[in-house]
């Protein structure tokens, strides 16, 4: 047990290390995440419309849209110089890969996130430290969701021939039941809604992320397979 | 395949061919002659026979597609992945002829082409994901990659329903709809004759589906012959 999370550990800390190297990917998220929020800004009227009520829409959107480069990367860094294939050929079980990539995606969108909300904040005038505890919660698990199945399917088009076109149309509509889920639920969190008052949706999410993580155990060892 | 074989799944086909055809001649005898005009909605609730066995058809296809995948993912065998592509292609066919006679359907009767009803933006979901099935396989080589893949999106796929299924329906409950389909459900209410017609109906559909599958498959198998064949010629030359 040990020897797996050091191995997932291991796998983690090079993800990092290459990010700490090359200083491409977490920038480029947030940039990317800061302009979708913009352009949604501009197309609709904030005085018409109220903040609360398209802000939790307009922040999935721009985290599901940054999301996505992350996670076309996770894996096409491995794809160049067949690094993939140096992966695979250590001697671990393969769900290691699956978990190490996991993490590291789940831990860089999660940096990226902490750096969006508060200018979320600021430009929608929505006061999120008074509901900052259940906001978090929710955050996390709308992001698992999206992490779970998202590193699944990307270990999966890495190895097309036109693999960042496919991944969002293979992921997306997948991804609907959680961005609806942490749509409602960020919404509820910013209204004011106690956590126990939305058990349904932080059910059908937490179900969600834990099936899509069993799914994965259950098939990565196909996908990563020559 | 040797000749004999060939011989008698084609006799087979032909008997299924007549059989599909007789029984939707019979449904729709049934649905244009013998089953009366329902009294509010007029002759357009007629599209009903089509669109409820339609999508009956593609859901129990998907469930195919799913079952197969997991064969396949068990036993590698060509067979099921054949299986699981000629059953997606069927249900995501019988899945649009749903979202495009329910439109059909609702325009006279609800005054809107669509709303954002639970059951029709699941059905929409559904579509995008088998055609995004669909289009993985379009993408990628014949081999065992292309199946092992498709596979993994097969069980992906199908065990995104009920996930689908309540986030849209909670969803839609946020924004309440001027008419839904009926809530307590198809076939209390419903007349005799038009259970009957249904009925007939959805045999005649679960018919084509076995027929279309049985075309489908011996069109993929003869496909996987002509290459191999097509190699030996290459290697033997």
């Amino acid at each position: 047990m040990n020897l797996y999370l050091n191995q997932i550990a291991a796998i983690v800390w090079k993800d990092f290390v290459t990010e700490l190297k090359t200083r491409e990917l977490l920038s480029a998220m947030f940039i990317f995440a800061l302009l979708v929020i913009l352009i949604f800004i501009f197309s609709i009227n904030l005085s018409i419309v109220k903040a609360s009520e398209v802000g939790p829409g307009i922040l999935w959107v721009a985290f599901l849209f940054a999301g996505t480069i992350g996670l076309n990367r996770s894996f096409m860094l491995e794809k160049e110089n067949g690094c993939l294939m140096g992966l695979m050929l250590v001697p671990a079980d393969r769900t290691t890969i699956y978990f190490g990539k996991l993490i590291s995606n789940l831990i860089f969108l999660s940096i990226m996130e902490l750096f969006i909300l508060p200018l979320f904040m600021i430009f929608f005038n929505i006061d999120l430290l008074s509901h900052l505890g259940p906001l978090l919660v929710v955050v996390f698990l709308g992001t698992l969701g999206f992490c779970a199945l998202g590193t699944l399917l990307s270990s999966l088009s890495a190895n097309l021939k036109t693999r960042e076109i496919m991944l969002p149309i293979l992921l997306y509509p997948l991804l609907i039941p959680i961005i609806i889920g942490a749509v409602r639920m960020t919404g509820q969190v910013l209204d004011g809604t106690e956590l126990a008052d939305m058990m349904k949706w932080i059910g059908l999410t937490a179900s969600f992320d834990i099936i899509y993580i069993g799914v994965s155990i259950m098939t990565i060892d196909h996908i990563l397979e020559e | 395949m040797n000749q004999e074989t060939t011989e008698e799944s084609n006799e087979e086909s032909y008997i299924l061919v007549w059989l599909t055809g007789i029984v939707f001649l019979v449904a729709m005898a049934a649905i244009f002659l013998y089953v009366p005009t329902e009294q509010t909605e007029g002759p357009v609730q007629r599209i009903m026979y089509i669109h409820i066995p339609s999508a009956w058809l593609s859901f129990f296809a998907f469930f195919i597609v799913f079952i197969c995948s997991i064969l396949f993912l068990w036993k590698k065998e060509r067979e099921w992945d054949i299986y699981a592509y000629a059953s997606a292609e069927i249900g995501v066919i019988f899945c649009s002829l749903v979202l495009i006679t329910g439109p059909i359907w609702a325009k006279p009767i609800w005054g809107t082409w669509w709303v954002w009803d639970a059951r029709l933006t699941s059905t929409l979901i559904l579509w995008l994901i088998y055609v995004a099935y669909l289009m993985l396989r379009a993408q990628t080589d014949a081999g065992s990659m292309r199946a092992r893949y498709a596979a993994v999106l097969g069980i992906v796929g199908f065990l995104n329903i009920p996930f689908i299924h309540f986030s849209v329906l909670w969803w839609r409950t946020f924004h309440p709809q001027p008419k839904v389909i009926s809530s307590e459900g198809f076939g209390k209410g419903m007349e005799t004759s038009m259970l009957i017609t249904l009925g007939i109906s959805l045999c005649a559909f679960t018919l084509l589906y076995f027929l279309l599958m049985g075309q489908r498959v011996r069109q993929e198998k003869l496909k996987d012959e002509i290459d191999s064949l097509k190699r030996e010629q290459l290697y033997s030359s």
